[in-house]
């Protein structure tokens, strides 16, 4: 997987354009609902830009970081951040992706989408109902 | 900002580790999970939810770009361009939210929980033999350095 040669010579330069939207899009949907929003960009750059699964991933995840950065300060600066709860899902998210990357090519991705799923569905019914 | 309890240190460590699994195993999970993690386990406030979800997803973030920049998995030159739209988005979206009553944004957020389980369980349910397989195989060509 590591050290590809020359591999920013990724296949040709994409189009600035679509990429640009997709980040507004992105950004929006982040800033509105507290996600990172790779959900909407990682399909999207594959539809709209033709870049595939994993480099799309990637690429998400570099402008995630700003696109957080900005709703964070907004949020902060509107006093709606709890830092103690901040420490705390980071000190466990931090271990978490540990155990989660290792794991990932021991377990069948696509059961676990659909359980994971399963779950997600339950929690939205249950915030729509409660 | 309130000292928790130790019941609230103990969900939120738990939410953080099982935000982190599912975003290592999946790509995804960590605001999708924590959000409503927040909401109903310790009963947050949405606003203040959301606000510190985006908080815990900058060194999760980070650390992930990291990596992929060493294994050159992407082009600096996309994420910029990605970047530069997601920065004025992130500004529309969070001011929105912020002006926002907390009951409304709270069923937005639900349904677009519900929608995004929709879009991650639909193409594994269209390719039902390929459940054992890993899920959303690109239907573009594969990238030609895997």
């Amino acid at each position: 997987m590591s050290d590809r040669r020359g591999a920013f010579s990724l296949p040709g330069p994409t189009n600035v354009v679509p990429l640009v939207l997709i980040g507004v899009m992105a950004g929006v949907l982040s800033g509105l609902l507290g996600v990172g929003g790779g959900i909407v960009m990682v399909p999207a750059m594959a539809m709209l830009a033709g870049i595939g699964q994993q480099r799309a991933q990637a690429t998400s995840l570099a402008a995630i970081v700003p696109i957080a950065i900005v709703g964070a300060l907004v949020f902060g600066g509107a006093a709606r951040i709890d830092l103690v709860a901040a420490a705390l899902l980071i000190a466990g998210s931090l271990a978490g992706v540990r155990v989660g990357t290792a794991v990932m090519h021991r377990l069948s991705d696509a059961r676990l989408t659909l359980i994971f799923a399963t779950f997600m569905a339950g929690v939205a019914v249950l915030m729509l109902l409660t | 900002v309130t000292v928790p309890g130790l019941p609230e240190v103990i969900a939120l460590a738990i939410l953080g580790l099982a935000a982190g699994f599912l975003a290592g195993l999946l790509g995804v999970g960590g605001g999708i999970l924590m959000v409503p993690g927040m909401v109903l386990l310790i009963g947050a406030d949405q606003h203040v939810a959301q606000g510190t979800s985006l908080v815990v997803i900058i060194p999760a973030a980070i650390s992930g770009t990291l990596a992929h920049y060493g294994a050159r998995r992407f082009s600096p030159r996309d994420a910029v361009a990605l970047a530069a739209g997601g920065i004025a988005g992130a500004v529309i979206g969070s001011l929105t939210a912020l002006a926002l009553d907390a009951e409304v944004l709270r069923r937005i957020f639900a349904t677009f929980l519900l929608l995004s389980a929709i879009r991650l369980a639909w193409p594994i349910m269209r390719h039902r033999a390929s459940l054992d397989a890993r899920p959303e195989e690109p239907k573009t060509p594969a990238d030609p350095r895997g």
